[in-house]
């Protein structure tokens, strides 16, 4: 059996999915940036795969994969400092109770 | 058979530590997985002949998010927070969702007429792509720098405390 692009796509589909799963499940407002972790991840998958079967001379997959890891942790630092200054004000790291803009 | 049989060790690496990241109750053991699950798509990277990939995901995601992740779980939240419900009452409805996903993404990739030969790649990636971020990509490059120093002040500011009046 020979390991080909479509098994990479597929896993990542399967690995986006968990992460959409995620985001529409989870409580905790830590739990859905994780989750977002597991879409960047799977986003990556894809990139690199595209670029070793069908570009394989180039290297922009790649690149544009370094540039999404950078992205993710610019975003993980923004969105805990977030988290706590959001749980020092409102003693509370679930979602649903996060409501004070609720007309 | 060789490919094969590292493809599937390192698929289930990832899939198996994605699916307790989402359904498990701690949100720490979450993050645990989570670690799992990141190495496993650094072995995926390594398979797809990306080396300095494979050693940036190690190095940024595993040693770096993952740590500040820890952090905020363990800063953040009352004990009533881990041991209440982790899901809300719509998740049979998001597991449906994901499913579809799932069907109608594999759907259209198995239909793809998409050669499965790689041809043969340079060896190490590492410096075309230290060329390629230097040249053609300078642009992007320059903004993500921008973008990272603002992700720092950003993150300084809102954590910081507030003075008294």
């Amino acid at each position: 059996m020979i390991i080909g692009p479509k098994h990479f796509l597929i896993l990542s589909a399967v690995l986006f999915a968990i992460g959409v799963l995620g985001i529409l499940s989870r409580r905790n407002i830590v739990g859905l940036l994780m989750s977002i972790e597991l879409m960047f991840n799977a986003v990556g998958i894809n990139f690199v795969a595209f670029n070793r079967y069908v570009h394989p001379e180039a290297l922009w997959g790649q690149g544009f994969t370094l540039f999404v890891i950078a992205l993710a942790a610019a975003e993980a630092v923004v969105g805990l400092a977030l988290v706590l200054t959001i749980y020092r004000g409102s003693k509370t790291i679930l979602v649903e109770r996060m409501n004070i803009l609720r007309g | 058979m060789m490919e094969a049989v590292f493809f599937g060790t390192l698929s289930a690496m990832v899939i198996v530590p994605a699916v307790f990241v989402v359904t498990v109750k701690n949100v720490f053991h979450a993050a645990l997985w989570l670690v799992l699950c990141l190495v496993g798509v650094a072995g995926l990277y390594a398979m797809l002949a990306a080396d300095f990939l494979f050693a940036v995901q190690l190095l940024v995601y595993v040693g770096g998010v993952m740590v500040l992740l820890l952090f905020v779980v363990l800063l953040s939240g009352k004990p009533s927070d881990w041991t209440g419900r982790q899901t809300n009452e719509k998740t049979w409805l998001a597991a449906l969702f994901s499913g579809f996903l799932v069907a109608a993404i594999g759907s259209v990739v198995a239909g793809w007429a998409i050669s499965s030969t790689p041809a043969a790649q340079p060896m190490t990636t590492t410096s075309g792509l230290g060329k390629l971020l230097l040249t053609e990509m300078l642009l992007p490059f320059e903004f993500i720098s921008l973008v990272l120093i603002a992700a720092l002040v950003g993150a300084v500011y809102f954590s910081a405390k507030k003075q008294a009046q």
